[in-house]
């Protein structure tokens, strides 16, 4: 197979020029975003390279201990992300939101890593860092979604969910419609992707592999996978999510506290 | 059937309750009467359990409202709230709700009962096939009241009954409710005929 041209960082650099159209979109709408974007667009550039500088020693290294412990950067990461972003407080959704993306990728990876490729070591860093990493980084947006669509409407339908607690329903009884919509909101997109891919869509981690020179249809094979794994691990996270804020996010009457969304 | 004796309850620096006590026995229809912001929602939150932070004693049925027995509690009550724009497509799953709960499901009105109370309520059995943006407020009001009427709970809370009725209407559907013998009533109101046709009132300064 040939091999894959390389971009010099002069091409690179011209390739940053189509941010050129978001920014503009952005900044003519008024929707004062465009600092995030320039602010976003940089990081992920810097923490880009130095990834590739990271995976290059850790896969050399493939220390189990050192695989597990970035992992857990990632997802002390990722958990931080979810609520900085979710209009939720930092104390009291740090730790549900961290435990139940823990638990998550730990099924799914082991599920995938162990019984589908079934290395002998799930946690291999060719395999565990960059799976776990697309597990964690596809699954954030479903969680904030979920979240703030989750609480928000308890918030707003204050009246509903009494309505429903005073008139014989449990606690979970009373919740499940706000879940059923957290659900449908966070997942109905990824729903809508699944269905297309292939057809309008390359998935960038096949992409990225056959690039790289693999074989599409092996390259096929894991974004099935992938796909699939992505989509177990969000709704787990989800749920969990959910399960585990619910104990801080209500009183012991049912109520939602008033002092869960930050000001 | 209700005993509240030294509640205390205050919202940031407003005092709402101090040191109010209240006595209530089975059947006894009462109205909570006072201008707006003087307490009366908050009563019948407070009797739902949607109040944590109170002090005082407050019993329903016996049962001592704290934060073991707010099941319990509310397996007494059946509860209205004034602003009743509770998201549903259509008015049979507005009508059905409650009885789809666990605790409700035994409940669930067969077809007579259903066309018996809504002619109470000067309803048609009809409505249950609209969408419930077809409806006006009253009648989702009575088809709300007409739903948790049938829960047959011991204590109904309900906040402003007849805000959404037409005159005509008011007078029957106060009757119906307010003649019900073993039926607990706690109203917080401003209609005059609800008031006059109540047992007790308390104004609320």
């Amino acid at each position: 197979m040939e091999k894959v041209i390389d971009i010099n960082y002069f091409e690179l650099f011209i390739g940053y020029a189509l941010m050129a159209i978001p920014v503009l979109v952005l900044w003519y709408y008024k929707t004062g975003l465009v600092k995030d974007t320039i602010i976003a667009t940089v990081r992920m550039t810097i923490q880009l390279l130095l990834v590739g500088l990271y995976l290059e020693y850790i896969f050399k290294l493939n220390s189990t201990f050192v695989n597990i412990l970035w992992v857990l950067i990632m997802s002390i990461i990722a958990s931080y992300t979810i609520v900085k972003r979710s209009k939720l407080k930092f104390k009291l959704f740090f730790i549900p939101i961290f435990l139940s993306g823990l638990i998550s990728i730990a099924i799914t990876d082991v599920y995938f890593l162990g019984f589908v490729v079934k290395l002998k070591n799930v946690f291999d860093a060719r395999y565990f860092i960059p799976v776990t990493g697309m597990l964690l980084g596809n699954t954030i947006k479903n969680v904030i979604i979920a979240l703030d669509a989750y609480y928000k409407r308890i918030d707003d339908e204050q009246n509903l969910y009494r309505w429903h607690l005073a008139n014989g329903a449990t606690r979970k009884e009373a919740l499940l419609p706000f879940m059923r919509d957290a659900l449908r909101m966070a997942f109905n997109p990824m729903i809508a992707t699944t269905a297309i891919m292939g057809l309008i869509s390359l998935p960038g981690m096949m992409t990225g592999q056959i690039l790289g020179g693999s074989n599409p249809n092996v390259a096929v094979k894991y974004q099935i996978m992938l796909l699939i794994t992505i989509f177990s691990s969000a709704i787990l996270n989800v749920v969990l999510t959910i399960f585990f804020s619910n104990r801080i996010a209500f009183d012991k009457y049912f109520n939602l506290k008033l002092d869960i969304f930050r000001k | 059937m209700i005993k509240i004796e030294n509640l205390n309850i205050s919202f940031k620096s407003e005092i709402i309750y101090n040191d109010f006590s209240l006595s209530v026995s089975k059947g006894e229809k009462v109205a909570i009467i006072g201008k707006s912001g003087k307490g009366k929602s908050t009563l019948l939150n407070l009797l739902a359990g949607f109040i944590s932070d109170f002090k005082g004693n407050v019993q329903i049925n016996g049962i001592q409202l704290n934060t073991e027995n707010i099941s319990e509690i509310r397996k007494q009550i059946a509860w209205l709230p004034q602003e009743t724009a509770l998201n549903f497509k259509t008015v049979k799953e507005l009508f059905f709700a409650p009885f789809n709960f666990e605790i409700n499901k035994k409940l669930k009105p067969s077809e007579k009962e259903i066309s018996d109370i809504f002619r109470e309520l000067e309803l048609s059995t009809k409505l249950l096939n609209k969408k419930t943006k077809e409806i006006s407020g009253g009648q989702k009001q009575r088809i709300l009241l007409a739903s948790c009427l049938l829960l047959n709970r011991p204590l109904l809370l309900i906040d402003e009954p007849t805000s959404a009725l037409d005159d005509s209407i008011k007078m029957k559907v106060t009757d119906f409710i307010l003649s019900k013998r073993n039926l607990t009533v706690i109203s917080a109101t401003h209609d005059e005929y609800w008031i006059k046709k109540s047992d007790t009132v308390i104004e609320l300064k």
